[in-house]
């Protein structure tokens, strides 16, 4: 990775960069090989394409469909939605499929959210976030097609160790921090840092998945998105803000990492909201004193003092105290042994590490009359 | 086989009973889970209030714990907590692969209480390096997302409520009362909050209605006028209010599942406020301000020459303080360090021996030397209407940019 830590590059860099890859990697045994015409096409519409394409998401629009994959169980749930592991016909490889129902994005007006989810996912690569294949639809439901990361959530782990020990849980927050620099670095923020989010790889280096609520921002955005514990207050008070948010979650993870709960929790999400604002937090005795000042640097509603946000970013971050032991050119390297290996078996499609839910009747496949067809052209 | 159970088991389990058959649940392992740690919970917090009172009787109410194993948490996180997660060191001064960390941790004595938690403590607690348990409250599963809808505040120019209706000045003072400690609307500007109060709307509702009902989506926010209301949580009553009150705030955030279900005890006349309505006044207000401070801070000399980014990012960091008549801002010779723009108000400058030398309304600004040198104050600054600023200073500025004098001379496209 070239990539230097704070300074801002134009997306079109990245995009021409994964263009490269990609061509290399359509012949690689690492992809679920499409439909043989739908390949040649898509060589084919590479080759006529000029070096700066705008979107590499045109690339891979439809690429796949229903009968490259046999689905299988469900791996996670959400309010459009689930993920599937899925299994690749062609070269019998697991892959996890996100599936959203249309209506249902319809319904909750996330249609912008969906389509931003799907921009940012073909734009980043990076070792520490979820790598997507390509989308398809069907007349109801669209499909993202991402690997599938083995070693289950963190938030599975957390709860199960109910808290991390100091290096366990700045290990995670460093692997964390190079994926969030490298996301700002690109203009897009995150804003939905929590355990759940973060995926264990059979080595137990940590993946970011669902970038629902990604985006490209140059400079404020406005909606409120999060989940309620991990909001930051300029987030709840409706104003104008940036990356600064992904900062203050990145405190609340810690924390929670370091705690086995958050800072503000509390019976409702108004409760929490309200702590957020009064911005009070009670750091446990056994908080190592490097850790409780980089919380109260990162936890803090005062945007000239919060660490990340300030003129050398990241940066202020990677040289707290609290990371003084992290060599941070290895970690991006994965050249540091994790704390914690998934005791899972690889490559066979092993799902012990997930929690169970239900399946439901399967409605994928359908053609025909697609009421929502205008809202999501892109997959 | 049959079982006789006693009384309250068979009514607790009649209760569990109801429960299943009103949710339907498709998860029924997850959703009893869920259930029971709530009962749990409310059975245990009602007891913890009370025992004291038990204790002086000298009844022992929770016999099968002590402090320290009274864990709040779920059935299923306790039970795994039980498996013990083993981690490896992956930070340390020699080399990782070394294989002291293949048995467990090899840290420093200051991170050996964090050690010792991980390995699931010792189940008789109050050992050294044992840690209080979690918290009672704390929802320790799976955490949905929320997002409101994604508005663009530009394009609300040509807009206007639906509702709007002026109310009377009885009436505005009464509902700024009602609404007046929300955080939603205590954050507002008086424009906004009078442009919110005239946005609500009047609806009657007979006595025994529902209003909102638990698990429905959530639009709307109430403020009862007149009448009384009962509130249910998985049809217990858990609430009632009067006059004066109001509930459903989340709705005017984001869509989400309403928490509980409000019955109208009497015939009830209510004031309502859709998500939609509001965020459009407030998200208006917050773009229009942020527009101000951006085309202010545009027009002062001293930033002139900074980026676009650069300015969005003080204009972020921005304070706002609110100054009475009379009251000084900055004074004559004191060491200073903010500037201020005046978001709405009027103050007079002066001077000592001179009296007032200038006067400045809203949109003007001032004190913005104090970027570039560490002179006195020149002048004092005196509130002379209730006079709202929005104000940073130069460590902020620091901090954020660099160091004031720099920055603004590296931009500057005048020098070289």
């Amino acid at each position: 990775m070239d990539f230097v830590a704070g300074q801002p590059q134009p997306v079109g860099h990245l995009i021409q960069q994964q263009q490269q890859q990609q061509n290399v990697n359509t012949h690689g045994q690492d992809f679920p090989q499409p439909h043989h015409d739908l390949q040649q096409r898509q060589q084919h519409h590479q080759q006529l394409l000029p070096s700066q394409l705008p979107q590499k998401s045109l690339v891979s629009k439809g690429k796949y469909t229903l009968h490259d994959f046999q689905i299988m169980r469900t791996l996670g749930t959400g309010s459009f939605g689930r993920v599937h592991l899925v299994r690749s016909v062609h070269n019998g490889r697991y892959y996890a499929i996100k599936v959203l129902k249309k209506q249902q994005i319809v319904k909750m007006k996330q249609v912008e959210h969906t389509n931003d989810e799907r921009r940012m996912l073909k734009l980043v690569e990076h070792p520490f976030l979820i790598r997507m294949w390509g989308t398809f639809q069907d007349a109801r439901n669209i499909f993202m097609v991402m690997d599938y990361i083995e070693g289950g959530e963190l938030f599975s782990l957390l709860r199960k160790s109910q808290r991390f020990p100091n290096p366990v849980a700045k290990f995670y927050a460093a692997e964390v921090i190079l994926a969030l620099e490298y996301l700002h670095g690109h203009n897009i923020i995150y804003r939905d840092l929590k355990p759940e989010n973060i995926l264990l790889d059979r080595n137990g280096h940590i993946k970011i998945t669902d970038f629902g609520f990604a985006k490209e921002v140059q400079t404020v955005t406005w909606t409120l998105c999060g989940t309620p514990d991990y909001i930051a207050p300029e987030v709840i008070t409706t104003k104008p803000y940036n990356k600064s948010v992904d900062w203050w979650s990145l405190g609340v993870l810690i924390y929670e990492m370091l705690a086995g709960y958050t800072p503000f929790y509390d019976t409702t999400p108004m409760k929490t909201y309200e702590k957020i604002l009064q911005g009070k937090v009670i750091y446990p005795p056994y908080f190592h004193p490097d850790v409780v000042n980089l919380l109260s640097k990162l936890i803090t509603a005062d945007l000239t003092r919060r660490i990340g946000n300030l003129q050398s970013g990241s940066r202020d971050i990677k040289a707290h105290p609290w990371f003084s032991e992290v060599v941070w050119e290895r970690l991006l390297a994965k050249d540091i042994e994790t704390p914690y290996e998934p005791p899972i078996t690889s490559g066979i499609g092993d799902t012990s590490l997930f929690d169970q839910y239900p399946e439901e009747q399967l409605d994928y496949g359908i053609q025909g009359d697609d009421p929502y067809a205008e809202y999501f052209h892109d997959f | 086989m049959v079982f006789s159970l006693s009384k309250e088991s068979q009514a607790e389990l009649q209760l569990f009973q109801n429960e299943i058959a009103a949710a339907n649940p498709s998860d029924l392992l997850q959703f009893s889970a869920n259930y029971f740690n709530q009962r749990l919970e409310q059975q245990r917090a009602f007891l913890k209030a009370r025992e004291p009172e038990f204790r002086a009787k000298n009844i022992v109410l929770f016999p099968e714990t002590d402090e320290s194993l009274s864990r709040p948490q779920s059935a299923q996180s306790q039970s795994r907590s039980r498996s013990s997660v083993m981690f490896k060191s992956p930070f340390v001064n020699e080399d990782p692969h070394s294989n002291v960390f293949k048995n467990g941790f090899d840290m420093d004595p200051h991170e050996q209480d964090a050690h010792q938690l991980s390995q699931d403590e010792q189940p008789h607690g109050g050992e050294k390096g044992s840690t209080p348990p979690l918290p009672m409250h704390f929802n320790a599963q799976r955490r949905t997302s929320v997002s409101g809808e994604t508005l663009q505040p530009n394009n609300f120019d040509d807009w206007t409520p639906d509702h709007y209706k002026e109310k009377s000045e009885q009436q505005l003072e009464r509902l700024e009362k009602s609404i007046g400690n929300n955080f939603l609307f205590n954050k507002l500007d008086s424009d906004s909050k009078r442009l919110v109060i005239n946005c609500l709307e009047e609806k009657s509702v007979r006595n025994g209605s529902t209003i909102i009902k638990q698990g429905d989506q959530g639009d709307y926010f109430y403020v009862v006028e007149q009448g009384t209301v009962d509130f249910y949580v998985n049809d217990n009553k858990v609430n009632s209010s009067g006059p004066g009150s109001s509930f459903g705030e989340l709705a005017l955030m984001y869509n989400s599942p309403r928490a509980a279900t409000v019955v109208a005890t009497s015939d009830c006349l209510l004031w309502a406020l859709d998500r939609l309505t509001f965020r459009k006044i407030l998200l208006g207000s917050s773009f229009k301000k942020r527009l101000m401070y951006d085309d202010l801070l545009k027009t002062m000399p001293v930033l002139k020459s900074l980026t676009t980014y650069d300015r969005a990012k003080l204009a972020d960091a921005l304070d706002t303080k609110i100054y009475q008549p009379g009251e000084t801002i900055i004074r004559e010779g004191d060491q200073g360090e903010n500037f201020y723009l005046i978001e709405y108000g009027a103050v007079d400058v002066s001077k000592e021996g001179q009296g007032v030398i200038n006067k400045l309304k809203d949109h003007d600004y001032f004190g913005e030397v104090a970027l570039l040198n560490d002179l006195p104050r020149q002048a004092t600054v005196t509130a002379t209407k209730r006079t709202k600023v929005a104000t940073l200073g130069k460590s902020g500025f620091q901090r954020l940019l660099g160091p004031a004098v720099d920055v603004l001379k590296l931009n500057d496209p005048t020098r070289h």
